[in-house]
């Protein structure tokens, strides 16, 4: 592909925000950004979960093509994210202890994200070499990160509102949602 | 019986089950696969190039020697479809292309006709462009009007919507340019990369051999 | 409505429908979608169209419905450590057969469907019902949890579909609803418009479950006068 890296940094991280523009890892971005300082941790847990597996997914894919079994990409590039999250927790209990019991349960869960699967899978249809899938991994999970951080910000406003019982939670989290993801249409054509 | 050898002998039987469903279903749906694909492209085909009933499928290498294919066998072959008519007369060659759109790529198919160096006709393959917007590059009459008669011995681009003022400018679709820009790109490299391989060998294209 | 969009492993099924009748507990009791709030990336996704959201649903009520059966087979053999390891292989084999299914049966809907077929593995809803269902409950139970859980989760997304097809584009299944003349609202179609026809269906569910609590509230409260009224008098 003739994408320029910067366009694709761009594109991943803005135009087609993962989270906004092509609704993956939305069980996480609905469920975890109820408060920032969660949100924050997990979407750079997140950043580095799909940065890690994605390289190694690349490395993958070449092994799959030269041995002519496409079809085991799927288990193979789970395999990769449950081992890299794996990896991930096993490194957060040993520095901080104290993050590791805030993200408690959701950290495991990183392996069901549709994001993290779907970075490898993006990279091969669009046949990405090895630095442009690095800054696509990036960029993409930045842009999730972002997203979950902005949601949360505006959902940390709403609990002092005066919001109809019936709406709140996943109702309203997704309204704002909506306004959020029409505000990043903006970004529309940038860099083009 | 040691856990760890009793974990090993549970993985072993599940992956060994796994991958036979796997495999198994991958034999039998392969036929049926390869022939869907066949009838789609046929189709194609034969809409981008009326009066088709004979098409012939060269692969054809960076030297631009071409081999003809028997099928559509193959990932990322680089191929072309002559199509001939009734009678064996030459109609124009059928190429696939595809160009990094507004949302991913878009594939497209186009007919170029080598003896007047002309693109004939242009459809959309696969896209994921927005609905209603970008996607309308497959769908909208008018933007398909563009490709009936495009010159292509002078550079093929996009331009803004009501400036086409060349024979090789695509009308853009107002609110569609970056998928619009694309389809010209796509185009614009495509017969850039096939248009002397199909003039060194047209002699041989024009005789289906 | 509280925020029951905590973490996958969020509801605890009901004990009794599920243990008793599997199928409808999934159906319509525990809907994924709109009840137990999983499964979020296709059910947006995909929906632009009710023919992709009907063909999704039934692609993941299929990889639902095997692979529950499938870990329910097996569930007494795999030990406690290899346990997620070993479910989310057959998952990933139940998506990787449904992938070549749907190509061989329609090429068209394979391109519409995309990438979102392989993410069918990451989806919440499958690993989710593995461990909380499948893994210990037989295999006809599992079964039919997953079919049940299927189908349901291809009804919201047929609900959802709907409304942004008919709205977005003004056509039903590729059939012109509203005549020519409509102008279709295009933000159905576009991400925002996903956001808000879920938030709108789920509103309208909830409203409707807590109508229907009040209703029965206030049956077993005038139930209960009526009994009062009778010991009294009796």
């Amino acid at each position: 592909m003739n994408d320029s890296l910067g366009h694709i940094f761009v594109d991943a991280l803005l135009i087609n925000n993962f989270v906004l523009c092509v609704f993956l890892g939305m069980c996480s971005f609905l469920g975890l950004s109820q408060k920032f300082s969660t949100a924050w941790r997990m979407g750079v847990s997140v950043m580095f979960v799909i940065t890690v597996s994605g390289v190694l997914s690349y490395g993958a894919h070449l092994l799959l093509a030269a041995l002519h079994v496409e079809y085991l990409r799927i288990i193979l590039y789970i395999i990769i994210i449950a081992s890299t999250v794996q990896l991930t927790e096993m490194f957060i209990k040993k520095t901080s202890p104290a993050l590791f019991r805030e993200l408690g349960v959701y950290l495991p869960l990183i392996t069901t994200n549709c994001a993290v699967l779907a970075v490898p899978l993006f990279q091969d249809s669009r046949g990405y070499n090895l630095v442009q899938s690095t800054v696509f991994a990036i960029a993409a999970s930045g842009g999730y990160c972002l997203a979950l951080m902005l949601l949360s910000l505006i959902r940390e406003r709403t609990y002092l509102s005066d919001v109809p019982s019936l709406a709140k939670g996943t109702a309203l989290t997704l309204v704002l949602a909506a306004i959020l993801s029409m505000t990043f249409m903006g970004f529309a054509g940038m860099g083009s | 019986m040691t856990p760890t050898v009793s974990m090993i002998k549970v993985l072993g039987t599940v992956s060994l089950v796994c991958g036979a469903l796997i495999v198994g279903s991958n034999i039998v749906t392969l036929a049926r696969i390869r022939h869907n694909q066949e009838f789609i492209m046929r189709e194609s085909v034969t809409q981008l190039l009326p009066g088709l009933q004979k098409q012939v499928i060269y692969g054809y290498n960076a030297a631009g020697d071409l081999t003809i294919l028997p099928s559509l066998e193959g990932e990322n072959v680089k191929r072309m479809f002559a199509g001939y008519d009734a009678s064996g007369k030459f109609l124009g060659v059928v190429v696939e292309a595809s160009e990094r759109g507004y949302a991913d790529l878009i594939s497209g198919m186009y007919a170029y006709l080598p003896e007047k160096k002309v693109v004939s006709g242009f459809q959309v393959v696969d896209m994921r462009e927005t609905p209603g917007l970008g996607s309308r590059i497959g769908s909208d009459p008018k933007f398909a009007e563009n490709f009936q008669q495009l010159d292509a011995t002078h550079p093929i681009k996009a331009v803004k919507h009501g400036t086409k003022q060349n024979p090789w400018e695509i009308d853009a679709i107002s609110g569609a340019t970056i998928s619009s820009r694309a389809v010209g790109r796509m185009l614009q490299k495509s017969v850039q990369e096939m248009s002397p391989i199909i003039d060194k060998n047209l002699d041989r294209i024009k005789r289906g051999n | 409505m509280s925020d029951n969009a905590v973490s996958c492993h969020s509801a605890a099924p009901e004990r009794n429908l599920a243990d008793d009748n599997p199928f409808l507990n999934g159906l319509w009791k525990q809907n994924p979608v709109f009840v137990q709030v999983l499964g979020m990336c296709p059910t947006l996704a995909i929906t632009n169209s009710v023919r992709n959201a009907i063909a999704m649903g039934l692609a993941t009520t299929f990889v639902l419905t095997g692979s529950n059966c499938l870990i329910s087979m097996i569930r007494k053999m795999v030990p406690k450590q290899v346990r997620i390891a070993t479910f989310i292989a057959v998952i990933a084999t139940m998506v990787t057969v449904v992938d070549y299914l749907v190509k061989a049966i329609s090429i068209p809907v394979y391109k519409a469907l995309g990438a979102y077929i392989p993410l069918i593995v990451a989806n919440c809803i499958i690993l989710e019902r593995a461990e909380a269902y499948a893994a210990r409950k037989p295999v006809f139970k599992s079964t039919m949890d997953g079919l049940g859980m299927g189908l349901s989760f291809a009804f919201a997304l047929t609900c959802l579909g709907t409304v942004r097809e008919v709205l977005g584009a003004g056509t039903f299944l590729g059939f012109s609803v509203f005549g020519p003349k409509f102008e279709p609202w295009l933000l159905f179609l576009l991400p925002p418009g996903g956001f808000i026809s879920l938030a709108i269906w789920l509103l309208t569910f909830a409203t409707w479950r807590e109508r229907k609590a009040k209703r029965e509230i206030a049956a077993a409260k005038a139930e209960a006068e009526k009994m009062q009224s009778v010991a009294v008098h009796a």
